[in-house]
């Protein structure tokens, strides 16, 4: 059997990759900080939750290597966001639905 | 312990068939470590987004008193400092260990400095009477319902640090690992479960700060 060696594992993103995801993430930053001082109404919170997901999204698949390791990380990953997001639906649903 | 055993089986335990089966079941134990992270700090986020839902205009206004420079400053710094850390795994893969060394290094003081700033709004807030019942010393509509938002600004970023604070711990032992020479391109995995740490770290921060900072800023 050969021998299997970290090195027959997933490749590792090049440094340019790492540093645009960087620069994105500057970028997104300063957009939100932005758009808290447009008056947006409910579209601020859409836009301030919206980008925060998308800087996680590129942490996770791209620094986190979501994207190239195992799908089975993959499936770990999304259900702990899966619970949280039940939890906070059903939560919201109690509390919204209630006669004021 | 034979010093001539093969390359890369150096550091397998014998319950693994080899390097990569071991592997992957850190990482698969790191990522169901980092899930049960995710629903802690959801707990606090959950209670935030009821609370907010209820008091939508004291949270506002309580969200005007945090500092919005060095809460987007503390993002920048962990959003770089999560950029060195992925780049440090990317060197010891390659071989570079010298250079991996200083990366760790330097995202640990980044680290700090992120505990630094944050320490500063603490005690500026304090000044300004802002942490319930410590000192408190708000006045006006709102005030009663914004100890709510606080309470919660301190639970989630008290918590928050604290993780930062054990980071940063294990940064240090990382890069003296590095350093001294105990991962190379066939073993890095506590490295790779350290960064993958770090990153919730940064994760968690990033909706820190739009729920912390930002609320109510066009008002």
């Amino acid at each position: 059997m050969s021998a299997r060696t970290h090195r027959s594992g997933p490749k590792p993103p090049s440094l340019t990759a790492n540093l645009l995801v960087l620069a994105a993430l500057l970028v997104l930053l300063a957009l939100t900080v932005g758009s808290a001082f447009l008056r947006l109404g409910p579209g601020n919170v859409a836009a301030n939750l919206g980008i925060a997901g998308l800087k996680a999204a590129l942490v996770l698949i791209f620094y986190m290597r979501l994207k190239t390791d195992t799908p089975l990380f993959r499936i770990v990953a999304c259900v702990g966001f899966a619970w949280l997001a039940v939890l906070i639906a059903l939560a919201l649903a109690d509390l919204l639905t209630r006669p004021a | 312990m034979s010093a001539t055993r093969p390359m890369g089986a150096t550091h397998t335990a014998e319950q693994f068939d080899d390097p990569v089966q071991q592997r992957e079941a850190a990482t698969l134990g790191m990522w169901t470590f980092i899930s049960t992270e995710i629903l802690f700090f959801g707990v606090l986020f959950a209670g935030y987004t009821l609370c907010r839902v209820r008091f939508a205009e004291a949270f506002a206004e309580g969200s005007r008193h945090t500092d919005l420079l060095l809460g987007s400053m503390e993002t920048a710094v962990l959003l770089i400092s999560s950029c060195l850390v992925a780049v440090s795994v990317r060197e010891v893969q390659l071989g570079g260990r010298r250079v991996a060394s200083w990366l760790i290094a330097g995202t640990a003081l980044l680290g700090c400095t992120f505990l630094t700033m944050h320490g500063f709004e603490y005690v500026s807030e304090y000044h300004e009477g802002l942490i319930p019942f410590l000192r408190y010393t708000q006045t006006g509509p709102h005030s009663v319902p914004m100890q709510m938002f606080f309470c919660l600004y301190y639970f989630i970023t008290g918590f928050h640090s604290l993780h930062v604070a054990i980071g940063v711990g294990v940064l240090v032992i990382m890069g003296r690992r590095t350093h001294r020479g105990d991962f190379d391109q066939d073993y890095h995995t506590p490295l790779e479960m350290t960064a993958l740490y770090w990153h919730l770290v940064d994760i968690v921060w990033i909706f820190v700060f739009p729920l912390m900072y930002l609320v109510g800023r066009s008002g």
